[in-house]
């Protein structure tokens, strides 16, 4: 229990980098935008042709969802699996 | 019928509506094509055929047992519970409404893309792998025992059935669209050829013919989602290649005022940057309260849990999330480029626009009177597979957590089977009726059923599942605080009252971020405070739960139908 508890966290702190901590970026890069509306550095960047904003929360994040989804099997078939099979 | 067969008929049944779709989309010219209600004949007889298909599949999948009818006898695999996952997830709201959100909204409708996916990974670190273990066929079933409490499990059941109704009525506005739109009914006549259609297969096969027809209806619904993509972004001037990547460049180009018709004027140019730029539609705590609650209420939603009790063992429960969420992103990244299309046609339009974004796309890109009809069965495929979903855990919640489990424990096999059957048609009734008289936009409903279940069942099950110190004290503390929160927080909310409206502290769309965290506090708090009024055979009873759960060594429970491996490694106590 103690293997899929720590699996299951160390996905967690990723999935709150990911869904919190960027839009907690975005919202501190454009706190120098006078009008408002969040504009900064990382609204003028480009990224595969998309303002580099709208593509870490179209895209970049979901992906991210599914990478640690297939991180979460991965560590489970490799940690908790075999740590039951060794049980005496 | 072995697994091969159902391969081989549905295959064929398949094979034979895209050759018809094939022939009659050449046969029908372009000059035909219309998006006014009104009865159209191509499109109607596409859309009959997958009907026929979707009730055959329930005629053959007919089941006889209460965990065939609730579970679908624990058969489903990895890719067909992703499947089944993502096409009870992906409503007529996401098919139709997200993209016309996106379109409005910019980039703050895309909260809603994050909150719905993310809450994929909380239900698969916290929830599905002890789900499957528990092994059973309801979430108010694992609440009621896990807590030992009858009250929790009644509350827990009579949530569900709210989530139930709630989230069924929003599909019917979608489902009513698509009927005028195709056979020219009205909405009314819509919300009962649906509620007959879904009615017709669920009670005769349970789960299994829903889960079975979910699998149909992903193929359905995302093939007629996403093809028109590749024609649409060619005539905007891309590669037509990859258009969930080729559309970055158009956005670009909009926010320096480059779209369809020319170059938009300084003012124009400056409100589409407005809405594409971070905090043009919302602020920062709007945004992080509405992700939040989308994601919690992802996590907490029984519909989307009770399918983790269909698998084969807890392995698949795991695998199947990944490949759910995969099939669901497949929509979801591509929602955004029909958004973006739409504001480089038409950059300024509004909400008219919005509304048949989705439905109009075949139209622009010239694809006939065939494929229209196929988009609009993708669409109907979304609506039916979800209220389908929904009926089923609402069902299952009244036949068998209160008439199987409370009112009648020593029911037969046969007489569950029944009630199961009896329960989901009053449920539907229900549904028809509320869904003639809807009480608000699709996205609103379905998002009020986010607080429901983010603020209710989330804290609850989580808790339930890895603190062992909580109790059926702390258990109904947090539950009730929750629910009484969220309905709080509507009413203000329909009242008018300015801290519960959109740019309130407690939107009662987004009420999780603050509700859900004072839930897990207060079940905590009041568990240890109790603690000592729970009876030694009431712990033991949670404790040997909580065995099943962890696989722990030491439980003394039936054996449960999922993957177990006896174990010893833990030698501390598990006592709450």
């Amino acid at each position: 229990m103690k293997a899929e508890a720590r699996i299951a966290s160390s996905v967690l702190i990723f999935w709150c980098l990911l869904s919190f901590g960027i839009p907690l970026l975005i919202f501190l890069a454009g706190l120098s935008d006078p009008s408002g509306l969040g504009a900064s550095f990382i609204t003028r960047a480009r990224f595969l042709g998309f303002p580099l904003h709208y593509w870490l929360i179209a895209q970049g994040c979901t992906i991210g969802y599914i990478l640690l989804c297939k991180l979460y099997c991965l560590l489970w078939d490799r940690r908790v699996i075999p740590a039951r099979r060794t049980r005496p | 019928m072995t697994k091969t067969g159902w391969m081989t008929c549905t295959g064929v049944a398949l094979i034979v509506l895209f050759s018809s779709c094939g022939y009659l989309f050449a046969a029908a010219g372009e000059e035909i094509y219309q998006v006014e209600p009104g009865f159209k004949l191509v499109p109607a007889i596409i859309m009959v055929t997958l009907l026929c298909v979707y009730i055959g599949v329930g005629i053959l999948s007919r089941v006889t047992e209460t965990s065939g009818y609730w579970v679908a006898g624990r058969g489903i695999g990895k890719f067909g519970n992703g499947a089944a996952i993502a096409s009870d997830w992906m409503s007529a709201a996401s098919f139709m409404g997200v993209a016309g959100l996106l379109y409005l909204k910019g980039w703050f409708g895309l909260g809603y893309i994050i909150g719905w996916t993310g809450g994929y990974v909380l239900l698969l670190c916290l929830i599905a792998t002890q789900i499957r273990r528990f092994g059973k066929y309801t979430i108010p079933e694992f609440l009621g025992d896990r807590y030992d409490c009858h009250t929790v499990r009644l509350i827990a059941a009579a949530v569900t059935v709210i989530i139930s109704i709630t989230y069924s009525t929003a599909q019917f506005k979608g489902i009513g669209l698509i009927c005028g739109w195709i056979f020219g009914m009205n909405y009314n006549a819509s919300v009962f050829f649906a509620a007959g259609v879904v009615c017709a297969y669920m009670l005769i096969s349970g789960m299994a013919g829903v889960t079975r027809n979910q699998q149909i209806q992903y193929v359905v619904l995302i093939s007629a989602f996403i093809i028109p993509l590749w024609i649409l972004i060619k005539k905007a001037g891309g590669a037509g290649i990859l258009p969930q990547l080729e559309y970055g460049a158009l956005l670009s180009d909009l926010l320096e005022g480059k779209v369809a018709s020319g170059t938009l004027g300084a003012a124009e140019i400056e409100k589409v940057r407005q809405i594409y730029l971070p905090w043009g539609a919302g602020s920062f705590y709007q945004f992080v309260a509405l992700v939040f609650t989308l994601m919690v209420g992802t996590a907490g939603l029984p519909h989307i849990m009770i399918r983790f009790y269909t698998v084969k063992s807890e392995e698949v429960a795991r695998k199947s999330v990944l490949w759910g969420l995969f099939f669901i992103g497949l929509l979801y990244w591509s929602s955004p480029v029909y958004a973006v299309l739409g504001k480089f046609w038409n950059p300024l339009g509004g909400q008219q626009v919005a509304d048949v974004i989705i439905l109009s796309a075949p139209e622009r890109a010239g694809m006939g009177i065939a494929y229209i009809g196929y988009l609009a069965a993708g669409a109907m495929a979304a609506g039916l597979s979800t209220v389908a979903g929904l009926l089923i855990a609402g069902a299952s919640a009244i036949a068998h957590d209160w008439y199987a489990t409370v009112f009648n424990p020593a029911a037969t096999d046969r007489q569950q089977l029944f009630v199961g059957r009896i329960f989901t048609a009053a449920l539907c009734a229900v549904v028809v009726v509320t869904a003639l008289n809807p009480p608000a936009l699709i996205a609103q409903i379905v998002a009020m059923a986010f607080s429901i279940a983010g603020n209710t069942i989330f804290p609850v099950v989580v808790l339930g599942i890895w603190y062992s110190g909580s109790n059926k004290y702390g258990a109904l503390a947090g539950m009730i605080w929750g629910l009484g929160m969220t309905l709080i927080a509507m009413a203000g909310w329909i009242a008018g009252i300015p801290a519960f409206g959109a740019n309130g502290l407690l939107p009662a769309t987004s009420s999780a971020l603050l509700v859900c965290p004072m839930a897990f506090v207060l079940n905590i708090l009041v568990s240890n405070l109790m603690a000592d009024r729970i009876s030694e055979e009431s712990a033991d009873r949670s404790d040997n739960i909580l065995r099943k759960l962890h696989n722990l060594p030491g439980q003394v429970d039936e054996a449960p139908s999922g993957e177990k491996l006896p174990g010893t490694h833990m030698s501390e106590g598990f006592k709450p």
